[in-house]
């Protein structure tokens, strides 16, 4: 494995060395980037060719593409090696939001401005870090929760699938909802949180409990749309899903295919493609020497069958 | 043969030999007295019809146990055979789909058998192994991507998970169907007694003529069967599936073959047993559920049901709650 490891930063190092002596002559920015784990799911694979693409578009950027396989020790490795090739700007989409925070910190001493994409690194990492670009996953709960005022009138009792317990992106989409439905509408009642684990047979299963247990649901809103729909199929099997309305709080293709059957209330747009873009957008700007936020948040839209030929359907 | 059992069809040995199915019955009682749709009809049906995809497979893994192995790459292998047939469906139609799904499990129950049974490889270290592989080659397969069926209601391929068999949903006619036919293989067929054979003194076996690695071969390709059944249930259930949806379901199977008194070292264990361990896991989940507990205090509750299970029926064995030589 560690052999792999070296042989993996050693072919890294070649190509960069040759491509900057290429480019020696103009005044290029050269961004390196180690990614959390390419191939995993589509969101990050569609995010590693959005971000070829769009640094290929600016003639000016020039770019190191690594990718930490989930592993958080090859990803530490691979951040040293950045340093060591002196790149103007690290991007970083951390494998451990905690175990990075050193490495990222001597980026930070050596001078060069770190970026942090899509899922932001541990509090005590921040001091560290230029800018972090990414989804709000605050917003989009919130976001879900006027989704679900809306579809209710106001009024009415729901049920709540979350994400795996734990996870940062469980917990705000959940914080998000909460906090959102009981300012936007507080006679929204949530008649219980269970985890469906980001499964959609876990969600299934729970929503089957929810159904014996509660003679009437309004709603139901999930962390995101693959669990919405093991929800969906759980209400149509009890012949129930036509008095519920369904919210998830990311869009995914089967969300989309069922909000377009009218099976599926709302949910929100994240697209892999704006989030790269936003973060090769922030690490330029960051080199520029502009000034340039603490948290970038780009754009993730509401999407209901009433706006939903506005968007492709979701990749994933 | 304890005193007891001497004693013909006293309650003392109906308790002795069933301890776990008292702990059943008293789980279930203690559940409705709290929760009053607990034993309400269309909650018992939706529990049933859950287990199924646990069930089925932990007949196999029972067989598999008995034989004196483990099989840890059920988990993997289920992820991969939903992935493959839900996947395959929309492309080239429910019949063919489930034909290769099945060949492709049965092939890695294959590899299975020949590592653990001709080779004499450790079954923890080889199935363990193939939990990996069979992860990674799903992931591969599928890109990270979900995989989905797009017209969910007019295929036949709803009958495993949504559909009924003279009334009964299929997923619970599978599981007691596969649990039935297991135990008869078990108990009244010359392999079922190889297998205990096997398992239980896999030397003396050898020297009264079993074949053993062909023994060992056979419930790997037995295991990797239920698993290509669980695996119709899963898939049509959800009508979909993801590269992790088989996760954590080979501790659940191990915890419903031990709970069922099958004993890891090989050599003895009950099918109709298994069935319990399984009803028990799948009512207890229900009930907490049921009856609002937190996630966290899930967890707990479960392992502590568990535990009281356990000891319930090593009790009833022995005798008396405390092991007098403790």
């Amino acid at each position: 494995m560690s052999r792999m490891n070296k042989l993996a930063l050693a072919a890294a190092t070649a190509i960069t060395v040759v491509g900057a002596a290429g480019a020696a002559h103009a005044e290029k920015i050269k961004i390196g980037i180690t990614q959390n784990n390419v191939g995993v799911d589509s969101y990050q694979t569609t995010y590693e060719k959005a971000f070829i693409a769009a640094a290929a578009k600016n003639p000016d950027v020039e770019t190191v593409v690594l990718d930490a396989g989930g592993d958080v020790a090859r990803q530490i490795g691979q951040m040293q090696d950045l340093i060591q090739q002196k790149v103007d700007v690290i991007i970083i989409w951390p494998t451990d939001g905690k175990a990075v925070v050193p490495v990222v910190r001597k980026a930070h001493q050596a001078g060069i401005p770190v970026v942090v994409t899509n899922s932001n690194i541990a509090a005590d990492g921040m001091d560290f870090i230029a800018a972090f670009s990414g989804p709000n996953n605050i917003q989009q709960g919130a976001s879900a929760a006027e989704l679900m005022c809306e579809a209710l009138g106001n009024k009415g009792e729901i049920v709540q699938i979350s994400g795996q317990p734990g996870y940062t992106t469980a917990i705000e989409r959940q914080k998000g909802f909460e906090d959102q439905l009981a300012k936007s509408c507080p006679d929204v009642k949530i008649l219980e949180t269970q985890p469906g684990d980001w499964n959609r047979e876990k969600a299934q299963r729970v929503m089957e409990a929810f159904l014996v247990k509660y003679n009437k649901i309004d709603g139901v809103y999930s962390g995101d749309d693959n669990m919405g729909v093991g929800a969906l199929n759980a209400a149509k099997a009890a012949n129930r899903a036509k008095d519920i309305k369904f919210v998830g709080a990311t869009n995914f293709a089967v969300g989309y295919e069922a909000m377009e059957r009218g099976e599926y209330y709302g949910s929100i747009y994240q697209s892999p493609v704006d989030d790269a873009e936003a973060a090769l957008a922030t690490a330029i700007a960051v080199k520029a020497g502009k000034q340039v936020p603490k948290l970038n948040y780009f754009e993730t839209p509401k999407i209901t069958k009433a706006n939903m030929d506005k968007f492709t359907k979701p990749v994933f | 043969m304890d005193k007891a059992a001497t004693d013909g069809w006293s309650v003392r040995q109906i308790l002795a030999q069933q301890g776990i199915l008292i702990a059943f019955v008293l789980a279930m009682l203690v559940f409705g007295l709290f929760s009053d749709r607990f034993l309400a009809f269309d909650n018992i049906m939706a529990v049933l019809r859950q287990t199924g995809i646990v069930g089925v497979m932990a007949i196999g893994v029972t067989i598999v146990v008995i034989g004196g192995n483990l099989d840890l790459s059920v988990g993997s292998m289920l992820s991969m055979a939903t992935v493959l047939v839900v996947d395959l469906h929309d492309r080239i139609g429910p019949g063919p789909a489930i034909l290769i799904m099945f060949c492709a499990v049965l092939a890695a129950g294959a590899i299975n058998g020949v590592l653990v049974g001709y080779l004499r490889l450790n079954s923890l270290i080889v199935t363990l192994g193939m939990l990996s592989a069979l992860q990674g080659i799903t992931l591969i397969y599928t890109d990270g991507k979900n995989v989905d069926i797009a017209n969910q209601s007019d295929t036949w391929f709803a009958i495993f998970g949504r559909g009924d068999i003279a009334g009964i949903p299929t997923p619970i006619v599978m599981f007691f169907g596969v649990a039935v036919l297991g135990h008869v293989l078990l108990t009244r067929m010359p392999f079922g007694r190889k297998v205990y054979a096997t398992g239980g003194n896999p030397r003396t076996a050898v020297y009264s003529g079993i074949r053993r690695g062909r023994i060992v071969f056979l419930t790997y390709l037995i295991s990797a069967f239920t698993v290509g059944c669980s695996a119709l249930i899963l898939g049509s259930r959800v009508m979909g599936s993801q590269n992790n949806v088989g996760q954590g379901y080979e501790l659940l199977v191990l915890s419903a073959v031990i709970l069922g008194g099958t004993s890891l070292l090989g050599g003895s264990g009950n099918i109709l047993k298994t069935v319990i361990g399984v009803l028990i896991l799948g009512f207890i989940q229900n009930g907490l559920l049921l009856l609002g507990f937190p996630y966290y205090a899930q967890w707990l509750v479960t392992w502590v049901v568990i535990i009281l299970t356990v000891w319930l029926d090593v009790a009833s064995k022995r005798h008396s709650l405390w092991s007098p030589i403790a």
